[in-house]
């Protein structure tokens, strides 16, 4: 029973509630000695009711003006869900098409998914591109598709803690574990803006796993990897990663968002000298998450129709049970106490045709 | 019955019930109240790290005060407000999440404004002028205010021969250029990789100018010009580039340049002052409550039938 009111200062109102108890509200009739009259039980409690009645109206009418509502409420219920944490690319590739085209047609070639960078600190197509769709679904980007999956995936797990993180060269913290689907489709929604640098996932993890801590274990933990490429991932970090997974476990789904003719996932090396993970970060990527020791599937989707497939996917498979806190929003309870005083009102109006006036 | 409405205390009852009438008939009206919705831009440069701030008698980072400024300013805004975060570095800002509502997403703000860390750059140049004129365009459509908040350090300081036009923005962008930082230039601490503080820039560790494209010098006034091979000159640039302080007139000429106004940042109440700038309000009906007032009057006459002291003048109520 959280109660509050939304301007306490309305509160001394509370004091004229104090009034029905000096004066009954009554019409007084002369009587030569009143000593005379006896005295008269059922009256007493009359009177009594009656001014609690008005003590009563005149407190529902204040706490009406005060705006008594009852704070949100948060009840613990068992479902099926999952914590899940989103984790972006947010590298520039992200804006090409599946062909590994830009959206309007023209292929502009830089850092396409999953290559090495090969120019420097280049102008980081700089030139605004229009994002103007050309009716073709084919023509969606990697982004668009991705972040229009994503909005339905949000809407159809409402029982789960969603967070998001994001990344590029580095590691940015977009929103934490939430129920509020609200921010959650706030933070999709700000990913239509312009896509960054490159393509750093090991960072990205360690904050995606970094979400789970000082959370409970309940119900699914799930990181999910939204990436056009991959990249090396060095030495030290592949075993911090390791570790934060075994610590946290955390499951990992990577949908990889394959540009045609880009090397993919499942790809093997045709040439000896290629294997290695410079030459074929996806594959090394994809070796290094199936050793993780933790439960891992990786989605290779070369459209957006495949995407959509993985995602149903991971609606089907994780759902185990989980304690969340099920939020009752903040009650407005000024409503019943106005019609309290006003029920009040009227009886202490109808009760005056009963008074005698001699 | 003709005697019980001739008394007053009956009249008051009766017209306490008609107020209460009005008030369930009439609960609520349309009403043009101004809501702000606020897109917070922070600069996470390395020239924010710079400790110029006191809080709680110790010197905080530009950055850590913009953080916690924000934080509390949260608190402050009205429900119906919206906040929306982004990040500058480089030459262009990107948008974390668009705005939302602040008090039924206030924790979630909350945290992200919070993790707002240097080591989220994703890479080192700081252009502000073009920054501020990419993040004005990727926001141009949405109704929310851009606050840019910046301490106007650039690194390398920018050729005024190649400046940025802000003629396709201006007039259509609304919101403020926020300055940060002390007028007192200080050094700009440095990190190792693990984000351990190493001391602090020096003055060959940062570039003291641009040397893209043509000097803005008179060729007969560099030493060692060649056109080709040395347009800037053969001589090394000195500068202190390596002290940061606020550029306030060069941030208050972007902001005229953009059509932004310009705010330092002191303190919070200043800040929750420049941001009630009726400029950046949007007008918004919203159903307001107006039950209080048919509800103070019922009160009142309610109190009117209880009060002792009209009980003396009795006589004069009586018929």
């Amino acid at each position: 029973m959280n109660w509050a009111v939304n301007s306490p200062w309305a509160l001394t109102g509370l004091l004229l509630a104090l009034l029905p108890l000096f004066n009954s509200g009554m019409r007084t009739s002369p009587a030569p000695w009143t000593a005379l009259i006896p005295g008269d039980t059922l009256s007493a409690f009359v009177v009594c009711c009656l001014r609690l009645c008005a003590v009563a109206a005149i407190a529902g009418l204040v706490l009406g003006m005060a705006g008594l509502h009852r704070t949100e409420q948060s009840r613990e219920r068992i479902g099926h869900g999952a914590h899940i944490v989103l984790l972006l690319d947010r590298s520039s590739s992200m804006d090409n098409t599946f062909a590994g085209r830009a959206p309007n047609g023209v292929d502009d070639g830089k850092d396409a998914g999953g290559t090495p960078p090969r120019m420097g600190k280049v102008e980081q197509r700089m030139e605004r591109l229009p994002r103007a769709m050309h009716g073709a679904i084919a023509e969606e980007s990697k982004a668009t598709a991705a972040r229009r999956l994503l909005t339905d995936f949000v809407k159809q797990r409402q029982t789960d803690l969603i967070g998001v993180a994001e990344y590029s060269t580095s590691p940015l913290f977009v929103m934490p574990l939430t129920e509020n689907k609200n921010a959650v489709q706030a933070a999709i929604a700000a990913t239509a803006t312009p896509a960054l640098g490159f393509t750093h996932v090991s960072k990205g993890l360690g904050m995606a796993i970094s979400f789970f801590e000082q959370q409970p274990v309940t119900g699914s933990r799930i990181v999910l990897l939204v990436s056009d490429g991959a990249a090396a991932i060095d030495h030290d970090s592949e075993q911090k990663l390791r570790e934060w997974f075994k610590q946290q476990q955390v499951r990992l789904y990577w949908i990889f968002l394959r540009t045609a003719g880009s090397p993919g996932i499942f790809d093997q090396p045709e040439d000896s000298r290629d294997d290695n993970a410079g030459a074929m970060p996806e594959l090394y990527l994809h070796k290094f998450f199936l050793g993780l020791g933790s439960p891992y599937q990786a989605y290779e989707a070369e459209s957006p129709d495949a995407l959509k497939q993985a995602i149903a996917d991971i609606n089907k498979l994780e759902n185990l049970p989980m304690h969340y806190f099920e939020r009752i929003p903040k009650q407005d309870l000024s409503a019943v106490c106005y019609g309290v005083a006003a029920f009040l009102l009227l009886v202490l109006f109808g009760v005056k045709f009963f008074e005698v006036k001699r | 019955m003709s005697n019980t409405l001739k008394d007053y205390r009956t009249l008051c009852l009766l017209s306490a019930l008609m107020a209460m009438l009005v008030l369930f008939i009439y609960p609520s009206k349309q009403q043009k109240t101004p809501t702000y919705s606020y897109t917070f831009i922070i600069d996470i440069t390395r020239s924010m790290n710079a400790t110029d701030y006191q809080q709680d008698n110790q010197a905080v980072s530009r950055l850590h005060f913009v953080k916690q400024t924000l934080r509390e300013l949260l608190q402050k805004l009205p429900c119906q407000s919206k906040v929306g975060l982004g990040l500058f570095t480089e030459r262009r800002s990107t948008l974390l999440f668009e705005p939302l509502e602040v008090c039924s997403a206030y924790t979630e703000i909350d945290t992200a404004i919070s993790k707002v860390d240097w080591r989220m750059a994703w890479a080192a140049d700081s252009n502000i002028a073009k920054g501020l004129l990419s993040t004005l365009e990727m926001l141009q459509k949405s109704d929310s205010s851009v606050i840019f908040i910046t301490d106007g350090q650039e690194a390398p300081p920018v050729n005024p021969n190649y400046q940025t036009d802000f003629s396709t923005v201006k007039g259509q962008a609304k919101g403020m250029i926020i300055g940060v930082g002390g007028l007192q230039a200080v050094p700009i601490p440095k990190f190792d990789s693990l984000g351990k503080q190493t001391g602090f820039y020096a003055q060959d560790d940062v570039p003291h100018r641009s040397t893209f494209g043509q000097s803005n010098l008179d060729p007969s006034q560099i030493k060692g010009y060649n056109a080709r091979n040395a347009p800037f000159g053969s001589e090394a640039a000195t500068g202190s580039e390596h002290l940061t302080a606020l550029h306030e007139t060069y941030l208050e000429k972007l902001a005229a340049e953009s059509g932004l106004a310009y705010a330092r940042l002191t303190d919070l109440k200043n800040l929750n002052q420049v941001l009630q700038n009726p400029k950046l309000a949007i007008e918004k009906l919203v159903q307001t409550d107006i039950r209080r007032q048919p509800a103070l009057l019922a009160l009142l006459l309610l109190s009117l039938v209880y009060l002792p002291r009209l009980y003396k003048f009795r006589p004069f109520f009586r018929s």
